[in-house]
């Protein structure tokens, strides 16, 4: 179905909400010139670019494919944190003030402002401005890479202070969980880096940029997991 | 560079981000807690999704799927608390 396609469609779907039977009422019109009304322009903007399709699937099917087994695989992590959590609730109550918590905050601005970047490059290349969503991509890269260099460091500072993975439970967890975590992000990175290749040789443009936002939505998948990490380990002390 | 709906989304999040690391320096684990937790973990999840993935104007089943993560797993958080003793008798293999 085409863009107009789609659009004269959503608009039938808003008269139908505001005047009962209002398909019938524009059938009985349709051979008038009235019908011949351009209703491209009509339809409202949501984000920056974006226009209203509610059966568009962002990216491609595969990437979603991904992020569902990515969500799942968490979700079976999550459930293992709280039977811990249930079992051992003096250790989880304890075991973040051991916890760098500037580290985890850190990461998280690294990660919402990477995602930040990511938005801004698919907005770029939707207006065909290839050169400036190569440097958004590139920007994301960056801001991303914050999350294994904090990592690291958290990683030698948690040793320093005698905490490994084999310090109680609630630590066992927290390595399991962050490091899996980390490994994801590893991917999405460099997938990033794979896209920001590609739209720096122009295989993007405004017509053809599924391959950028998928990446782009597999970062953001990593991004809403951290928003649940980070005060499981961090916060709830 | 102009403020747009993209840059409030991110000062949002890094403001949420922010009150959930004052948040560490709270001491002892109540209800008002759990409860703020929660909804962090529930809002900030929703303005990633509704904005940054723009799932908003895409397809429902998809946007249900995401949606229905970010609400899972408050609902856990508040189980969790309030229902420790329940979720360790579910899952005690005697």
């Amino acid at each position: 179905m085409d863009r107009q396609a789609l659009n004269k469609q959503f608009l039938l779907g808003q008269l139908e909400s505001i005047i009962p039977n209002a398909k019938l009422h524009l059938l009985m019109l349709a051979n008038s010139t009235i019908m011949n009304i351009s209703v491209s322009q009509t339809l409202p903007v949501i984000g920056d670019t974006e226009g209203s399709d509610l059966e568009r699937v962002p990216g491609n099917s595969g990437i979603w494919v991904g992020i569902f087994c990515v969500l799942v695989e968490f979700l079976l992590l999550f459930v293992v944190y709280f039977v811990a959590k249930a079992h051992n609730p003096e250790a989880f109550s304890s075991g973040p003030e051991k916890l760098h918590s500037l580290a985890g905050t850190a990461i998280t601005v690294f990660l919402l402002t990477s995602g930040y970047c990511m938005v801004k490059a698919v907005s770029a290349i939707r207006e065909n401005k290839q050169k400036t969503s190569t440097k958004w991509v590139i920007l994301a890269i960056l801001f991303g890479l914050g999350y294994p260099i904090v990592k690291f460091f958290e990683i030698r500072w948690n040793v320093a202070h005698g905490i490994d993975g084999e310090t109680g439970v609630f630590y066992t967890v927290y390595y399991y969980l962050t490091l899996n975590h980390l490994v994801h992000v590893t991917w999405g990175l460099m997938g990033l880096a794979w896209v920001a290749f590609r739209t720096g040789l122009g295989a993007y443009n405004s017509e053809n940029y599924s391959g950028l936002e998928a990446a782009g939505l597999y970062w953001h998948a990593t991004d809403i997991i951290w928003l649940v990490i980070f005060p499981f380990f961090y916060i709830m002390r | 560079m102009a403020i747009g709906r993209t840059e409030l989304i991110w000062l949002s999040l890094i403001g949420l981000t922010l009150v959930g690391a004052l948040l560490t320096e709270t001491r002892g684990i109540g209800w008002p807690l759990t409860f703020t937790v929660a909804a962090l973990i529930a809002v900030k999840g929703s303005l990633v999704i509704d904005h940054y993935m723009e799932m908003r104007c895409a397809n429902k089943r998809i946007r249900n799927v995401l949606r229905l993560f970010v609400i899972l797993i408050p609902l856990m958080v508040i189980i969790s608390h309030g229902w420790g003793s329940f979720v360790r008798e579910l899952t005690t293999i005697y």
